[in-house]
């Protein structure tokens, strides 16, 4: 198991849920192409995140070195608070300028 | 009456935040048994938050989406569905991945984190970030609760 791919898979992973929240709500093709995975856009958004993790690590094992470091784990941090702060932003922007 | 459903995400969701909160106390100082005993941790942690996840999905798709979100978006506190719970249940979607590397990570270091300081404090940090994302979207659990109160009693149902 490479530590250092796995860290780096899960911090695009998250990035990725938070780019493809914010393109369902604006893109109704998107939403309907993740709906039909499950039923639910969420559904096909929780299964995606799945698959996009493994997929992820996978390819970073491969491609890249297995020197796991600090560093790692505070871009994983970075991009947990932004991914969470633009879904938070974007939701509140796209509740007020629906008013 | 309550769903037992959210009961059961809300009750599983909270062991597996207070396990992840136990992982990150036994590596503040660790030794070879509180290392052993924080892979049992993160093991508890990770399946509660796997299985809330399916039992808090399963309401959210069969239950709050026909019966729960319309009552709260017919009321003054539409915002609780617009806001809150988007943000709820796609901030929710970071806590299995985090949750499965924390377990991937204290399995590949093992022994080695007594040495590892980055290892070490790499699982701490994440453990943490685990146990107050996790209790902020408890409490968003809680707004979306009070919401559909407030929308009940203001008799648009």
């Amino acid at each position: 198991m490479n530590p250092k791919a796995l860290t780096r898979a899960a911090a695009v992973t998250i990035a990725w849920i938070a780019v493809a929240t914010i393109y369902s709500e604006l893109s109704s093709s998107f939403k309907e192409l993740l709906a039909s995975i499950g039923g639910h856009h969420w559904i096909g958004k929780s299964v995606l995140s799945l698959v996009v993790f493994g997929m992820l690590y996978g390819a970073f094992a491969m491609f890249g070195n297995d020197r796991f470091s600090l560093r790692d784990t505070w871009w994983l941090i970075a991009t947990v608070v932004l991914s969470g702060l633009s879904i938070v932003i974007f939701y509140v922007l796209h509740f007020s300028l629906s008013l | 009456m309550v769903n037992p459903l959210i009961f059961v995400h809300a009750i599983l969701a909270e062991i597996g935040l207070f396990a992840f909160l136990w992982v990150l106390v036994e590596l503040l100082n660790p030794t070879g048994a509180r290392i052993e005993r924080a892979k049992i941790a993160a093991v508890i942690g990770a399946v509660c938050l796997l299985t809330a996840w399916l039992a808090g999905g399963f309401y959210y798709v069969e239950v709050y989406g026909s019966f729960i979100k319309p009552v709260i978006k017919a009321s003054e506190a539409k915002w609780v569905h617009s806001i809150v719970m988007e943000v709820k249940e796609h901030v929710f979607l970071f806590l299995p991945i985090l949750a499965l590397l924390i377990v991937a990570l204290l399995h590949k270091f093992d022994q080695e984190i007594i040495k590892n300081k980055d290892a070490r404090v790499s699982i701490i940090l994440l453990a943490g970030l685990v146990f107050l994302l996790g209790f902020s979207i408890a409490g968003m659990g809680a707004i979306i609760s009070s919401g559909y109160r407030f929308a009940l009693e203001s008799g648009l149902t």
